[in-house]
């Protein structure tokens, strides 16, 4: 046979709130607490407790964690600094890589020739003091080289031509660039969702407004009432005061009119 | 016919991502007002619940059954929030969150209440957040699980890694320091334990 419950078996007591007892023990906390005052009270009171207890409310938020496979996921999107060249074809490019090369070479006065002892390439401005006598083969490769300036002539033409049209078509990349980004496709279901969250929170505000509104007016209102309550305890003490006074003028009056002896 | 916990668990063992995201919108509120009533803090509860998730989801295949799904999610919630208080290495704080609305939970309630009563009530709830931040972390779990959750002293004993009357003292000790704050704010009208 279990010991009868006492009042400091407050285990027990725990166990008998939350209905976690067997019938044995439940009818013996009852008889307890049928003829314990404080057990029965403190019983009462937890169990007010717990109710306030209920008050206490997490804030309603949007939570909707979801779990997404990582092949679902769209591309993460990287953030690199701003690289135009990256909005101009590969082939223009290219282009562009050569007529560089080329404008180097012209600077630089890069010459090519073939003789009998083979390739020669050289650079720079400052032909070289001819101190061999003249010979056909440099009339020859004279004359090859006023041809050569004829095609370098038609080159650069063309090479401005090039020039040119690349400017006018990363002009036009650019352009396509700054396009607003209205022209892409958005989402409606997102915008709906956005509006309406918008939406939410403009009446969540509003009403915490009304709320604050509210708590504002009522501490106003004890404030005022503090502030009388206060202002009536000071008209009390100057009654008190005057009485007082009044009561030491009579005392005085009686003194006065009483005769010395 | 709504499929069990054991039976999504069982699908999302088998790689099927959609019956755990169905346990996961059946318990991301529940994990989250846990969250929420042990560290006290909106955006860092909601971290907690999101990462209780990804924890799950990741430990799924080691998830043996041996207890319910939502105990063995408790615990992975209750050692974050653990953590978190370690991390921070300060009492969790109870404030009365900004997003509360007591005027849409009055609304629920029946439209009888008036602005006066939803103020004083949101006057109540502050102060029982207060007394709750009062309590050791021990005390204040123990009573969320059992009051929020309703676990039963065995559950909360396993989750809190104690025995069944420490948890049932935590109870009695954490309910008594409340109503001395509750008493103190004025909050209980009872007459109990003053005789």
């Amino acid at each position: 046979m279990s010991t009868p419950f006492s009042c400091d078996d407050k285990q027990t007591l725990i166990s008998y709130m939350y209905g976690e007892v067997d019938a044995a023990v439940r009818a013996d906390v009852d008889a307890h607490l049928s003829t314990c005052a404080p057990c029965a009270a403190e019983v009462t009171a937890l169990g007010d407790v717990r109710g306030e207890l209920g008050l206490w409310v997490p804030p309603d938020v949007e939570l909707d964690f979801t779990i997404v496979k990582k092949s679902q996921l769209p591309p993460a999107p990287v953030l690199r600094p701003a690289q135009w060249w990256r909005t101009v074809p590969a082939w223009a490019q290219a282009a562009a890589a050569v007529l560089v090369i080329a404008a180097g070479a012209g600077l630089a006065n890069l010459q090519v020739r073939s003789g009998p002892d083979g390739f020669s390439v050289s650079t720079g401005w400052l032909t070289p003091v001819l101190s061999e006598p003249f010979d056909g083969e440099a009339i020859e490769r004279r004359v090859e080289g006023r041809v050569e300036g004829r095609v370098e002539g038609r080159v650069e033409q063309a090479l401005v031509a090039l020039e040119q049209q690349l400017r006018s078509e990363m002009q036009q990349a650019r352009a396509l660039q700054a396009v607003p980004a209205a022209a892409t496709p958005v989402d409606e279901a997102t915008i709906r969702r956005v509006q309406q969250m918008l939406a939410a929170s403009e009446q969540r505000q509003a009403r915490e407004l009304a709320l604050r509104l509210t708590q504002f007016t009522r501490d106003m209102n004890l404030q005022r009432r503090a502030d009388l309550q206060r202002i009536t305890q000071s008209f009390g003490q100057f009654d008190e005061q005057i009485f007082r006074q009044r009561q030491m003028l009579n005392n005085v009056i009686r003194v006065s009119g009483v005769p010395q002896q | 016919m709504v499929a069990t916990d054991e039976e999504l668990v069982a699908r999302s063992m088998d790689g099927d991502v959609d019956s755990f995201n169905q346990l996961v919108l059946r318990w991301e509120r529940p994990i989250y007002a846990l969250a929420y009533r042990v560290i006290g803090r909106d955006e860092d509860a909601r971290d907690v619940a999101q990462e209780t998730f990804l924890r799950a989801f990741r430990a799924l295949p080691g998830f043996k059954g041996q207890a319910k799904f939502s105990s063995w999610l408790y615990r992975i919630a209750l050692n974050l929030c653990r953590d978190w208080i370690r991390r921070k290495k300060r009492t969790p704080v109870v404030d009365m969150p900004e997003g509360v609305d007591v005027i849409e939970l009055a609304a629920e309630q029946g439209p009888v209440e008036s602005i006066e009563d939803l103020v004083a009530r949101q006057e109540m709830s502050r102060i029982v957040a207060e007394g709750m931040k009062l309590l050791p972390d021990e005390q204040r779990t123990a009573i969320v699980l059992k009051e929020y959750h309703g676990l039963t002293f065995q559950e909360i004993a396993d989750l809190q890694g104690c025995p069944l009357s420490t948890v049932k003292t935590r109870l009695y000790q954490g309910l008594t320091v409340l109503r001395r704050h509750l008493e103190s704010q004025g909050m209980t009208t009872y007459e109990s334990g003053k005789s």
